[in-house]
């Protein structure tokens, strides 16, 4: 069996392209129903995501040319798409490359922004829609088993998950820089931004345990309050409010420096130099830069976030040059799993020791029947391997059953009776 | 004892490798080898140091060998409080190399003749007390020191904002500010309770306490700047870089007390 991937992904199609061959969960179980024959095409799945429409196949050995038709002219005819619209945006793989393409998917390594958590759920969705549909099998089963176990791996192995990607969570990230543990922090919003707000939910996620909130309108706040818990606190007099804060997360629309180099100054006998970190989410800026420069206050601009979401983003590719290695180590297991699995040279192997001990056997007796003629000799020969070959029939028949049922077991003790090794 | 100790820097060695691959790769199996490796030879040199102290039957403190061989051991112990304490493996990677180049330089140097010879003092059961806990200070302010640069290293990179490689292997600051700050307690506490029962040994050897000896001065300066940085910390004035400078500056007048004195003479000759 050889297993075989055709689909597009964000890189190879554009998104008018993906929304188009993209399958709802209905119309995967039904399109596999439908696709997999039994056949040329055994066994199938479809990950559909918004990144990526893949169709994953097992397919009959040395009819992979017929299948791979069959797949394209499949995602034609089910998606109602002409084909010349899509097909130089497919891509497809086969075997080796098949099973390192889906390992790299669900280990998030073909991801838009890699180490994204969500493609392993979306790859088990597909898998569930596969049995769903009961065109997954024997190599399916097996495959993506142990796709699961590589994007384990990699999550555990490499930190290619470990740094946060996006604005909005960069206050948690720097904030554990900066304390370690978010527990027990007072986070204080300054105006209402939709990112700050964002941010300041991901705080008190977190860990962070107080929340003040100060508005030039006070219903704005008051509002948030009741969404998330924490204080109002007065917008014209932050000056106090500010020494207890160990973030401040700014955000307001004001076109000047709302929390001024004076306003810190004031708060700072009171905050006895603990550090205190500033992110100012605002364009034009509302925290003065000034403050930055303070001895144990730290002052984040949108710039300077993008900055440290940059540099996640190399720490990330860094990681995933080892989650690739990872990645091919496991393709090679995976390829020597499934040969193991593979009978066919394993029965040959049984009958060809059965048939050879028959013949060294006469080999070794035939002085003894004195002289035979040609037709004699092979009469005897053909007994002799004939009544080896009945012998051997009912094992055979029992590993083709055992392997069927993916019994490897039995398999494995089949084989150890007679001592087959590969 | 050469043999013995051979294996102890080839422990270490390894320990010193795995962990600063470690410290660069973000592994954890480096991590559990360069530990095991880490205290397997921390074993070692333990048994080293005893096995030094009962046949040549003198504290193993004298020679510059000893001395070199037994500060490693203290810094070994120093890390591995700080790793139990607060999981700080980055300090490993600071500290285990230096570990590697004292042991290294330890099997080195030749062994000096006998030790009464030698410094023309007799020791008495307060010399091992006095300079263990002398050693195990001085372990306790390079840890300052290294959680200090780590501090500085880590600030700089937050004001400057360019987030570098060590930006995402060092511990949080708040994390490096507390082990500096515990072990500049840890590291006075003993050093004052080794220059007290060093002049208590003095006093009982020719009834002075002080010797106006460079190592004398220096320790006190030592004493001085640390009770300074401690009692600025305590009271938080000085939080953060400052403190961190001040946690560097110390540890060179540390290298003063430990090698100046040395080169400058008096009568503290040994280590």
């Amino acid at each position: 069996m050889s297993i075989v991937l055709i689909g597009v992904n964000h890189k190879s199609a554009p998104v008018e392209v993906r929304e188009l061959l993209a399958f709802s969960d209905e119309a995967c179980t039904q399109g596999l129903r439908t696709l997999i024959d039994g056949e040329v095409l055994r066994e199938g799945l479809i990950v559909s995501t918004c990144n990526r429409v893949e169709v994953v196949t097992a397919m009959a050995e040395g009819q992979s040319t017929e299948g791979m038709a069959r797949v394209t002219s499949f995602l034609s005819d089910s998606r109602k798409l002409p084909l010349k619209l899509f097909d130089r945006h497919l891509y497809n793989h086969t075997d080796a490359d098949a099973v390192t393409h889906l390992f790299r998917v669900a280990s998030s390594l073909d991801s838009m922004v890699v180490g994204e958590p969500q493609v392993l759920g979306q790859v088990r969705r597909a898998y569930s829609l596969a049995i769903e549909a009961g065109t997954a099998g024997r190599v399916l089963n097996r495959l993506i088993h142990h796709t699961f176990r590589v994007a384990k791996r990699v999550r555990s192995e490499t930190g290619i998950a470990a740094n946060a990607v996006s604005l909005s969570y960069m206050a948690v990230e720097l904030g554990k820089k900066i304390f370690d543990s978010l527990a027990g922090r007072t986070v204080m919003l300054v105006g209402a931004g939709e990112m700050a707000e964002l941010s300041a939910r991901h705080l008190v996620n977190g860990g962070a345990s107080r929340l003040l909130i100060a508005n030039r309108n006070e219903d704005a706040a008051r509002r948030l309050v009741q969404e998330f818990g924490g204080e109002v606190v007065d917008f014209n007099h932050m000056a106090p409010h500010l020494a207890q804060a160990d973030f401040v997360i700014c955000s307001t629309s004001a076109d000047e420096y709302i929390v001024t180099e004076a306003l810190v100054r004031e708060s700072l006998a009171q905050r006895r130099n603990r550090p205190a970190c500033f992110i100012d989410m605002s364009v034009p800026r509302n925290v003065d830069p000034a403050i930055g420069k303070m001895p144990n206050m730290f002052l984040f601009d949108v710039d300077d976030l993008e900055a440290v979401v940059a540099s996640n983003i190399r720490e990330r590719e860094r990681e995933a040059e080892r989650a690739e290695l990872i990645v091919q180590s496991e393709v090679m297991q995976f390829q020597q799993s499934l040969r193991a699995m593979d009978i066919g040279p394993a029965m040959g192997a049984l009958r060809h020791k059965l048939q050879d001990i028959a013949r060294t056997e006469l080999d070794r007796q035939r002085g003894r029947l004195g002289k035979l003629t040609p037709e004699q000799e092979a009469a005897i020969e053909a007994l002799l391997i004939s009544t080896v070959n009945k012998i051997s029939h009912p094992v055979l028949t029992q590993m083709r059953r055992s392997f069927e049922a993916s019994d490897a077991e039995t398999l494995q003790s089949l084989r150890d009776v007679f001592g087959i090794d590969e | 004892m050469r043999s013995l100790l051979l294996a102890v820097l080839a422990a270490y060695i390894v320990a010193a490798i795995h962990s600063v691959l470690a410290f660069m790769n973000k592994r954890r199996s480096l991590q559990r080898t360069a530990d095991l490796s880490l205290a397997g030879g921390f074993v070692l040199h333990t048994a080293a140091l005893i096995a030094d102290w009962v046949v040549d039957g003198h504290y193993p403190l004298f020679f510059l060998r000893e001395t070199l061989s037994f500060l490693a051991w203290t810094l070994v112990a120093a890390y591995g409080l700080v790793l139990y304490r607060y999981r700080a493996r980055a300090l490993g990677s600071f500290t285990l190399p230096l570990v590697c180049l004292l042991t290294f330089v330890a099997i080195l140097v030749r062994s000096g003749s006998d030790p009464t010879t030698a410094t023309g003092l007799s020791p008495t059961w307060l010399f091992p007390i006095h300079t263990t806990l002398l050693f195990f200070a001085y372990a306790a302010f390079f840890v300052v020191f290294v959680a200090s640069v780590m501090y500085l290293l880590q600030e700089r990179e937050l004001k400057l904002k360019t987030f570098g490689a060590v930006f995402h292997r060092l511990p949080s600051l708040t994390t490096v500010n507390e082990i500096a700050t515990t072990s500049a307690v840890t590291g006075l506490t003993l050093l004052t309770v080794g220059i007290a029962t060093g002049m208590l040994w003095s006093s009982a050897r020719d009834g002075r306490l002080w010797h106006n000896d460079p190592k004398e001065i220096f320790a006190a300066l030592t004493w001085f700047l640390y009770f300074l940085l401690i009692v600025y910390r305590s009271t938080a004035r000085w939080r953060g870089r400052r403190a961190a400078w001040m946690g560097v500056a110390g540890f060179a007048l540390v290298l003063c007390t430990f090698f100046g004195a040395r080169l400058m003479g008096g009568y503290h000759v040994f280590g």
